[in-house]
């Protein structure tokens, strides 16, 4: 029950913090359930095996019989540290979020606890109609965190954010049907198991765009797509990241965001193996104009968060590229990046929330020289900039150096454009850290009526984890990727004929590391 | 038709009918005897419940053997149980909020309440009627007697015009019908919908009379359960009458027009034509569209509400559909009954919230008027929320599930482009679901609801959120029920 324990107890938090009757400890409760959470789900280790390839810690049981619908957690290399980003990010969440969300406190803390539940699910589910049941219902507390404490355009963009994602997933909802049909056919027996799904051999025909599994293949993508999101479907990120309270943009960009690319992982590449290479072109250019797009336009950006955002479109386009590289260092780094990604950008947001705190505005024009009155957190924003431009030593050089080799042993073409985008990246970051820090003092900087106080103890706090895991995953990856190794390379060499297993906890170890082979 | 035989048996099978009647008739009865005085409401409106309660208790008991009765006029099988109970509890809720609306609540309570008990006993011959002119009899028995309802509403200028726009609509509507039902007779010999059941699909083949009337007989249809184009008097109606007589319509008249619907269609007469099959699916098309561009437009909320029920109209005729044409007719319409369950749930909460917010006779209620709504009512903010969001689906509220079965059977049956249709269609309904859920939690006002006396209607309204929650968990098992009970 470790699985189902790990994304209900949030549930059960969100209604302990409802109930709770005191409203000047409503933080503090929240923030002691999410350590617990945090802690809790560290148990996965005592019970995962690295070595095994196939589906772990399973609990199943009938949910709708009709349709062979079931009730269907499982956790394998390629979820487990997405898990573990969840509930690593929350109390961080929480913690950086305590002067910034003054009103309605508790109904913040309710939405994020439901929002850490359908996320815990989205990435342990394995039945279809259970997953999609999590991955809908993210959108509904999210949608109010925009929605009620966001910024000035907050409700343009909530809905927008709202409409955009369920556009793209109504069509997956169909093709899972599609798909329960089809296992009827196969074993006559209705199902929407993953396990199941994988099994089917779905037709398809290359160089036309109507056969069977192009069909899917795209209904599913889109979904993903629209989730990552990649280019042209991004339009909805910039604006709903700028107007989200800062935790909302972590969860955003540190969780959310990876909902799209680890679909891509677990159901695109492996449900549609013919489709996925034979378009794996579109995916990788689409990335890679992302990957350019993206660094471009978040280098013209006036407004410090909105750059963000958009190099957010950046990173997310490294990701496809080495999902789509199909080789074990393009998979790799993909996932890697996804934790990356989850790290450095949210460490990003939250600094830039903690400026905003202190200043109410985020135009780079207005800061300049802030080095010499915030030397703390000077120091804390350059570790995170190295670590998103992918300086050696930070996580994000292991993820994007791995994506990049992937790349190049695949489309070498893509690679040469990829690169470029780790060029633009550096520009404009430093650019941005140049403007922001150094310099002639800015308008907000030299206001004495409000002078800037450096980062207090609370703040250190929340930065501390993030920065350790920068280092940590920069110098040791392996201690990272040794968990994810099993799957990622059953999931490149198997691919065409993906089949996870359920790994039987008590059977012996030599079988086990079998997996799913 | 010669030897009438009437029986214990008949008997039994319509007391549901027969209880709602006698119940129905001991509020008028009281006041006359009380020389014309009103007696208290609430012991009107328990007297109304009682005979509800009575009635579907009758129904679950006896209702569902698949048992005929008085010659073959009525049938009682799992769909007349499923959409009686449906309808039957959608009229209990209705009342309630007759009792506590501005403009439905005063001196003629009574007689209002004997008139919805009358529709009611209609509805209920409605569902279980097999021949098309016991068919006719319940539409018109239910039909009539809300003209009325609507009509008496005070003195209300709006009322009056729905009334009258609803009375010439439907007895045009009823006209058409009956226009239908005279060519079947007259190709067939007979009204019995059991009797041309196995031949309907050879007979829309080799009579063109047939077809025409079978037609005639699904356009009769369309304008009662408002597809479109012939919906358009639905949003005229829905706003000029009182919000419960709203609510009264858009569930429990709208489940029992599609039970009867569902009757027609499960002869296979689509089977036969594919000229009727492809128009009612390009009916179901138009409808989800019309419906809910429309509601994107509208700022009244009652409207709104009333257009976003034609797009659901339009969903539900897919499960029509596809019950129509698939060899495993009970799959497609356990998928209508479910989503007509739900629909009655979340359409009864969203109009109880309206109702609440109505503090005068006359009021309009705006979307805007919500503004504040979360912070002043957060319990029924709450509950509107989930209301709104299991209108456009949303999981886990059961209306996502109700949509999840009914596109399920059509894809089933490969109607996979009407599936796509609906779900693109239900994007766009998001958009104005979201729209009070906008206003009520993100926006500053002060709105608030009507009195503090509003206490039953506010016990439905939560009542039916919860349902709608729990329900979506279990909705395996609920689905399984009514499908068992149509084999």
């Amino acid at each position: 029950m470790i699985l189902s324990s790990i994304v209900f107890l949030p549930l059960l938090f969100a209604l302990i913090v409802a109930v709770w009757p005191k409203s000047n400890t409503i933080r503090h409760l929240a923030l002691g359930l999410s350590v617990v959470e945090f802690l809790f789900s560290l148990s996965i280790f005592k019970h995962f095996d690295p070595s095994s390839a196939g589906l772990q810690m399973v609990e199943k049981f009938m949910w709708i019989e009709r349709f062979g619908i079931q009730y269907f957690m499982g956790i394998d290399g390629i979820s487990l540290w997405l898990v573990l980003l969840t509930t690593f990010l929350t109390p961080i969440i929480i913690l950086a979020s305590w002067t910034s969300i003054t009103e309605r406190v508790k109904g913040f803390h309710v939405a994020l606890f439901i929002l850490q539940t359908a996320m815990l699910g989205t990435f342990l589910a394995m039945d279809a109609i259970f997953f999609y049941v999590f991955w809908e219902l993210s959108l509904v507390p999210m949608y109010f965190m925009v929605g009620i404490w966001g910024g000035a355009r907050r409700l343009y963009a909530t809905v927008k954010f709202f409409i955009y994602t369920m556009a793209g997933s109504v069509l997956m909802l169909v093709a899972i049907i599609y798909m329960m049909y089809l296992t009827q056919e196969a074993t006559g027996q209705m199902s929407a198991s993953l396990l199941d799904f994988y099994k089917l051999k779905i037709p398809f025909v290359g160089g036309t765009f109507f056969s069977l599994q192009t069909l899917m293949f795209f209904a599913f993508a889109l979904a993903f797509s629209v989730k990552v999101p990649v280019f042209p479907l991004h339009t909805w990120l910039p604006d709903a990241h700028v107007e989200a309270p800062t935790p909302g943009s972590v969860i955003l960009a540190g969780v959310m965001l990876k909902m799209g690319t680890y679909g891509f992982m677990r159901w695109v590449i492996p449900l549609f193996p013919e489709a996925s290479e034979y378009w794996a072109w579109l995916f990788m250019l689409i990335g890679v104009v992302g990957i350019i797009y993206g660094a471009l336009v978040a280098m013209v950006q006036p407004d410090v968060k909105k750059l963000v955002a958009y190099s957010s479109v950046s990173h997310m386009g490294y990701i496809l590229l080495g999902l789509f590289a199909f080789n074990a260092f393009g998979m790799a780094g993909g996932l890697y990046q996804m934790l990356n990604h989850g790290i450095s950008t949210g460490a990003l947001f939250i600094l830039i929330g903690m400026i905003y705190e202190r200043t109410h505005s985020r135009e780079i024009s207005k800061y300049g020289g802030l080095a010499g009155v915030l030397p703390i957190f000077t120091i804390f924003f350059f570790i995170i900039t190295l670590s998103s431009i992918a300086v050696p030593m930070t996580n994000g050089f292991v993820g994007e150096f791995f994506i990049l080799l992937g790349t190049f042993q695949a489309q070498p073409v893509f690679a040469y454009f990829a690169v470029t985008g780790v060029v633009l990246g550096a520009v404009y970051m430093l650019w941005m850290f140049k403007r922001v820090f150094f310099g002639p003092e800015g308008e907000l900087v030299k206001d004495e009526h409000h002078p800037l106080h450096d980062l207090n103890a609370r703040e250190i706090v929340v930065l501390v984890p993030m920065v350790i895991m920068v280092f940590w995953m920069g110098l040791f990856p392996n201690h990272f990727l040794n968990y994810s190794k099993a799957s990622i390379d059953y999931l490149v060499n198997n691919r065409s004929n993906y089949n996870l297993t359920i790994v039987q906890p008590g059977a012996p170890a030599a079988e086990q590391a079998q997996g799913g082979n | 038709m010669n030897n009438i035989n009437i029986g214990l048996s008949d008997i039994l099978l319509v007391s549901p009918m027969i209880a709602l009647f006698l119940a129905s008739l001991i509020p008028i009865t009281v006041k006359v005897l009380r020389g014309n005085r009103e007696q208290h409401p609430l012991v009107t409106l328990s007297q109304a419940m009682i005979g509800i309660v009575v009635a579907v208790g009758l129904l679950i008991v006896f209702g569902g053997a698949g048992k005929t009765a008085f010659n073959n006029g009525l049938i009682f099988d799992g769909v007349t149980q499923w959409m009686g109970v449906i309808a039957l509890a959608a009229a209990g809720a209705a009342m309630v909020m007759m009792y506590e609306n501005p403009s439905t609540t005063g001196k003629q309570f009574s007689e209002l309440i004997f008139l919805a008990m009358s529709s009611a006993v209609g509805m209920l011959i409605l569902v279980a009627a097999v021949d098309l002119l016991m068919v006719f009899i319940g539409l018109e028995m239910m039909s009539l007697a809300l003209y009325l309802m609507i009509a008496m509403s005070h003195e209300e200028k709006l009322s009056k015009e729905a009334a009258l726009k609803y009375f010439v609509l439907g007895s045009f509507a009823s006209a058409v019908f009956l226009y239908g039902v005279a060519f079947i007779f007259g190709s067939t010999g007979g009204t019995n919908i059991l009797a041309f059941m196995d031949s309907a699909a050879e007979l829309v083949q080799s009579s063109r009379l047939f077809l025409f009337g079978i037609t005639f007989v699904i356009l009769g249809f369309c304008f009662k359960v408002s597809i479109a184009p012939f919906h358009a008097w639905t949003p005229d109606v829905y706003q000029g009458a009182p919000t419960p007589h709203t609510a009264f319509m858009a569930t429990a008249v709208k489940t029992v027009s599609f039970a009867a619907f569902l009757r027609v269609i499960a002869t296979k007469s689509l089977v036969g034509s594919d000229h009727l099959f492809d128009i009612l699916q390009w009916l179901a098309v138009i409808t989800m569209i019309v419906g809910n561009t429309a509601a994107l437009l509208q700022n009244n909320l009652k409207r709104m509400i009333a257009y976003s029920s034609v797009a659901h109209s339009g969903y539900i005729l897919v499960g029509i559909v596809t019950a129509g044409v698939s060899d495993n007719g009970a799959f497609g319409a356990s998928g209508v009954i479910f989503y007509l369950l739900s629909y009655a749930l979340m359409t009864l909460g969203a109009f109880a919230i309206t109702s609440m917010m109505e503090k005068s006779e006359n009021h309009i209620v705006n979307v805007e008027d919500l503004a504040g709504f979360a912070r002043q009512r957060p319990m029924l903010a709450l509950c509107f929320t989930v209301f709104l969001l299991s209108l456009a689906g949303i999981p886990p509220t059961l209306g996502f599930f109700g949509k999840f079965y009914l596109f399920n059977a059509a894809i089933g049956e490969g109607l996979l482009w009407l599936a796509v249709w609906g779900m693109i269609s239900s994007v766009i309904g998001v958009y104005y679901y979201l729209r009070p859920i906008v206003v009520m939690y993100m926006k500053d006002g002060n709105a608030e609801v009507a009195g503090h006396s509003l206490n039953a209607t506010t016990v439905t309204a939560v009542v039916m959120a919860v349902a709608i929650v729990l329900m979506g968990f279990v909705s395996g098992p609920i689905f399984a029920a009514v499908e068992k009970s149509l084999l």
